[in-house]
């Protein structure tokens, strides 16, 4: 169930998502908040189960906070995205596999990236990317309106028409959209 | 337990209020090859004195590569600095299994300081080598000399083992932030043959900014 859509552009990174949880033939809530945002630079769209995403999510924002005071920089989205894919893999191998497929997106010192990290361990970096029921649809938006010279803000428009696309015909999402924009990192000028 | 009298029978602090078997640890490194590290913005080189041994036998490898962007060197007992050079390699690839990237320095050099610092904490044998660690990563190009207390300094210009205080004068005299790769090389092998008051044969490793770890041939 669920739509989210994760968008690079030139400014950044776009994410957007429906808000429905479903249980079975049940809307069991209208208000999910399914983008988390891992810190002010990193933010990760969620897919499948809620409680094993809310989990991963929880041990990689506490990893990406402990590097960070240790070597005293942040880690790459590329690491970040690594750190949750061992996660995800590590689950595989035991024959529990974290039931998710997330939408890793965020800025660092070489520009914006968007990863989409299955629960296989596998990742991949994207211009654009979808993942859960409503991919399918969001993606014929996403084909038809991406281009790499877009602004976060266009991006924005097409994030809301490829989830509102899904959302029209896929009975796993719905009840509205989040989104959510990270700005690239502005360099830092040296006196 | 009286502590005075013998010292080394007693593990930890001596008298002074000393970590005694870590001084020793110390006093043993003071007499390994004396070895250079000379950082800028853009390079830093390591350089190792190598002790002639034998005609017939070929004396040890003292510059070692850890990863593809850093490089190792060290004073002391050969197979204390082995070891340690080993678990810095293995600390590199494993950097790159969680993270699928290069280690930085910084936390390379955080690494052996804690590997090191366990070994003054329980009863046993400290280990008898201090590191100079080079190597270009995020933030530059970086030097980071650790000693067998697990205390470990980041800096420009290093050197340990014997004669050090020499050579450390030697490299302070010499050394000019835009001195060129070549001069720096020449540096080190001057504070050696300073502070040795001889010609050994000393191996080199290089770091450049965007290039690999490299060692030059001995002479």
């Amino acid at each position: 169930m669920t739509t989210i859509v994760g968008i690079k552009t030139k400014e950044g990174v776009v994410l957007g998502s429906d808000k429905r949880a479903s249980k079975g033939f049940f809307i069991g809530s209208k208000i999910v908040q399914k983008i988390a945002k891992i810190d002010d630079t990193l933010a990760v769209a969620i897919a499948g189960q809620l409680s094993d995403a809310e989990y991963i999510i929880k041990v990689a924002k506490a990893e990406r906070r402990l590097m960070e005071l240790r070597r005293g920089f942040q880690l790459s989205v590329r690491e970040s995205t690594r750190l949750i894919a061992n996660i995800a893999y590590s689950g595989l191998r035991n024959y529990q596999p974290y039931y998710v497929e997330l939408l890793v997106a965020g800025v660092d010192t070489d520009g914006s990236h968007v990863y989409a990290a299955d629960m296989s361990g596998a990742i991949t970096e994207e211009e654009f990317a979808s993942s859960g029921s409503g991919s399918p649809m969001a993606y014929g938006v996403l084909e038809s309106l991406y281009n790499n010279e877009i602004t976060n803000e266009q991006a924005k428009e097409i994030a809301k028409k490829a989830v509102s696309a899904a959302m029209e015909r896929d009975p796993g999402s719905g009840n509205g959209i989040d989104l959510l924009a990270i700005s690239n990192l502005t360099k830092e000028v040296v006196a | 337990m009286s502590e005075s009298g013998q010292a080394g029978r007693f593990p930890f602090y001596g008298p002074q209020g000393r970590l005694v078997l870590v001084d020793s640890a110390l006093e043993a490194v003071n007499r390994g090859s004396t070895t250079i590290g000379i950082k800028t913005q853009k390079f830093a080189i390591i350089s190792s004195q190598i002790k002639p041994t034998h005609p017939l036998i070929e004396p040890s490898e003292k510059i070692f590569a850890i990863d593809h962007h850093i490089g190792a060197t060290g004073a002391g007992y050969i197979g204390d600095i082995l070891q340690l050079i080993d678990t810095l390699r293995l600390e590199s690839q494993k950097h790159r299994l969680t993270y699928e990237s290069p280690i930085d320095v910084d936390s390379l050099a955080k690494h052996l300081s804690t590997y090191l610092h366990n070994y003054t904490t329980y009863a046993v044998r400290p280990q008898a080598a201090s590191i100079i660690l080079a190597g270009a990563d995020q933030t530059g190009v970086q030097l980071y000399q650790v000693d067998p207390s697990g205390t470990f300094f980041r800096g420009a210009g290093f050197a340990i083992g014997q004669a050090s205080d020499t050579a450390l004068d030697v490299v302070t005299k010499g050394y000019s932030a835009d001195m060129t790769l070549q001069q720096a090389t020449e540096l080190a092998t001057k504070a050696i043959e300073k502070a040795l008051g001889e010609k050994p044969i000393v191996e080199t490793g290089i770091v450049e900014l965007g290039k690999d770890f490299s060692k030059t041939l001995r002479k």
